[in-house]
């Protein structure tokens, strides 16, 4: 088991590496000089001298694979840089927008799994019924709806029309509990029905392959109620592939949370990063992507050690 | 796939998939055909989109902005005064074409480097499989963001940004499909017949593995539209005055307590174009692994 976290975890060392690689370069290929740009907002700064002083105070001036290694320091130091936007500290803005994104993503797990997975299992039993085929083609149609219009069409509903949440905003949780949770019950839904969807398809593809098995009609055969064979012989065996794809859809997640939160205008990491790609504020893009690169990893890293325990076989792969 | 089927397959190195009724396999699954219907109209509306609107969709007439519907203007108008319904006709044009062709190229390339992986094996393998591990990291719809940001907003820049990221969720399908056909003895058989390796890739290796491909062709086709309208709405995909459902959608917004139309018919047509290509996919996964009717699915759902 070590061994094969070790593997994984150099793997993803060597994946951190290529990504932080491609980022570097992707933020050096944005458009525009971020030093001009500060420049000709203000006007003091249109001096050739001064602009080449900033360069080189912000390391501009230095070969790219030294301003990569800087870079990189820095970012494991904590150091990732201030906004051009705002003059901010980038690690500042992070630490304060991470209990938002916290929030709407434990929001996101309790829809996702409160309709994703009993619907999956129901779809299992039922297989081949009308019940089955409705909550089928229901989760295509909420894998198929574009967030930013489930977003738009609830806003309508509940905030223009109903007038029962509001359309927008954030409140913290310690400052009003009611508030906070009436603000984020929207929110966390839309990013929750989004993938309750495909979690109910895995669950039930997934279960229905379980319960095909042998082991399982023995289990059936010695008299064990039907709760008892899903609960001690299938539910595990059947989450392993519903594991693995939680894993992969966290890019998903993470793309869905980035859109609700500019939706809903929740200042949160997701929202910072779609204001600094609309502002070309490049030290918190690169922030960015590098985060959600890093939280991806370690995702999957989880998954991988999860995937061990549930499957043994993995292990002496 | 009986005994004799498999002889034949062997000795004549021919794919061995049922291919006679696929069509008729895809139309006898409900869902897909509701996803076929709706694919087709979806077309017919861009194509004949001059016949069916009522309107010149670039007409303005400042004197009627943000109407609702009325007799004349059957979805109301936009906040210069065009025809609403007919600039959601003409917005289907440019996100079947961008869908379409992005596709097409991501889907190319993509099972081009994963057959070249999977067959080839050794460096070109690492290689392919390091890129996509790697792009994995990076969630599409932000990184599209970034991309279309630094090439700059634009139909073409758009198509460049979706393929250059969603290749790899093609390479990555394909490449299991030839890692699991590859050891097959007809392919045995082949290199024994003393065929050419390009000829194997092509003519044997590739229509065998080209089932799940041509299911998440379907899929992506409504992934890529999605893209392209959320580029669009957050003001960096297509740019005015090409109608367009991203953009309508984002005017739309900010008139939501006005005219609720502007924004939700536009969003009704994203959602039905990712639907009709959802079902499609499913019913096309049904036909062609028939060990997988009424499964679920085996592909990566996400590639947003």
């Amino acid at each position: 088991m070590k061994r094969y976290f070790a593997r994984r975890l150099l793997y993803a060392l060597l994946i951190l590496f290529l990504v932080s690689i491609l980022i570097f370069s992707i933020a050096r290929l944005l458009p525009g000089d971020p030093i001009q740009a500060a420049a000709t907002q203000n006007l003091d700064l249109a001096n050739e001298e001064i602009l080449n002083d900033l360069r080189s105070q912000f390391g501009l001036d230095q070969p790219l694979h030294i301003q990569y290694v800087v870079w990189m320091k820095d970012f494991f130091n904590g150091d990732w840089g201030t906004s051009f936007g705002s003059g901010e500290p980038v690690f500042e803005m992070f630490v304060r927008r991470l209990p938002v994104t916290l929030e709407l993503f434990s929001g996101y797990v309790f829809w996702s799994f409160l309709i994703g997975f009993p619907l999956g299992v129901i779809s299992a039993f039922k297989r081949n019924t009308i019940l089955d085929a409705t909550i089928t083609s229901t989760a295509i149609v909420g894998i198929s709806v574009p967030v930013i219009w489930e977003a738009i069409v609830l806003i309508y509903l509940f905030s223009v029309h109903y007038r029962i949440f509001p359309p927008s905003g954030y409140v913290p949780f310690f400052e009003n509990p009611m508030e906070n949770i009436l603000c984020m019950i929207m929110p966390t839904f839309v990013l929750g029905t989004h993938t309750a969807g495909m979690y109910m398809r895995y669950v039930r593809s997934s279960l229905l392959e379980v319960l095909g098995q042998d082991y399982i009609r023995t289990a059936r055969a010695k008299g064990l109620t039907e709760m008892a064979v899903i609960l001690r012989h299938a539910a595990k065996p059947a989450m392993i592939p519903v594991v693995t794809v939680i894993g992969i859809d966290w890019g998903y997640v993470i793309s869905g949370s980035f859109l609700v939160e500019y939706m809903f205008a929740l200042p949160g990491f997701g929202r910072m990063g779609i204001d600094a790609i609309a502002a070309r504020d490049y030290p918190v893009i690169q922030a960015t992507l590098l985060i959600v690169a890093l939280f991806i990893l370690m995702v999957n890293l989880a998954v991988d050690l999860l995937y061990g325990y549930l499957d043994p076989r993995v292990r002496v792969k | 796939m009986n005994k004799k089927n498999t002889e034949l397959s062997i000795s004549t190195g021919k794919p061995n998939v049922r291919r006679k009724s696929l069509v008729f396999d895809v139309l006898s699954h409900k869902m897909a055909l509701v996803g076929v219907l709706i694919i087709v109209s979806l077309l017919c509306m861009a194509v004949f989109a001059p016949f069916l609107a009522p309107h010149n969709p670039n007409d303005q007439d400042l004197y009627r902005v943000l109407e609702g519907p009325t007799w004349e203007h059957l979805l109301g108008t936009d906040d210069v005064g065009r025809d609403l319904l007919s600039r959601v006709i003409f917005g289907a044009r440019i996100s079947l074409i961008i869908g379409i062709i992005s596709t097409f190229i991501s889907a190319l390339l993509g099972s081009m480097l994963g057959l070249i992986a999977g067959y080839k094996g050794g460096m070109a393998d690492m290689v392919i499989m390091r890129i996509t591990d790697t792009f994995m990291c990076l969630p599409v719809m932000v990184m599209l963001l970034v991309i279309v940001t630094v090439l700059g907003p634009g139909v073409e820049n758009i198509i460049i940004a979706i393929s250059v990221l969603t290749w790899t969720t093609f390479a990555r399908i394909m490449r299991g499909q030839v890692l699991s056909v590859r050891e097959s003895p007809y392919i045995e058989a082949a290199h024994a017949d003393g065929a050419s390796e390009l000829r194997i890739m092509f003519k044997n290796i590739l229509p065998n593995a080209i089932s799940p491909i041509i299911v998440a062709v379907s899929i992506m086709l409504g992934r890529h539209i999605m893209l392209e309208s959320i580029a669009t709405f957050l003001g960096l995909g297509v740019q005015p005055p090409t109608p367009t459902w991203g953009k309508a959608l984002r005017v739309g917004y900010s008139y939501l307590e006005i005219v609720p139309l502007y924004s939700i018919a536009p969003g009704l047509m994203i959602t039905l174009a990712v639907l009709g290509f959802n079902f499609l996919g499913d019913g096309l996964r049904d036909a062609l692994d028939p060990r997988l009717r009424g499964e679920g699915d085996k592909l990566p759902e996400a590639a947003l």
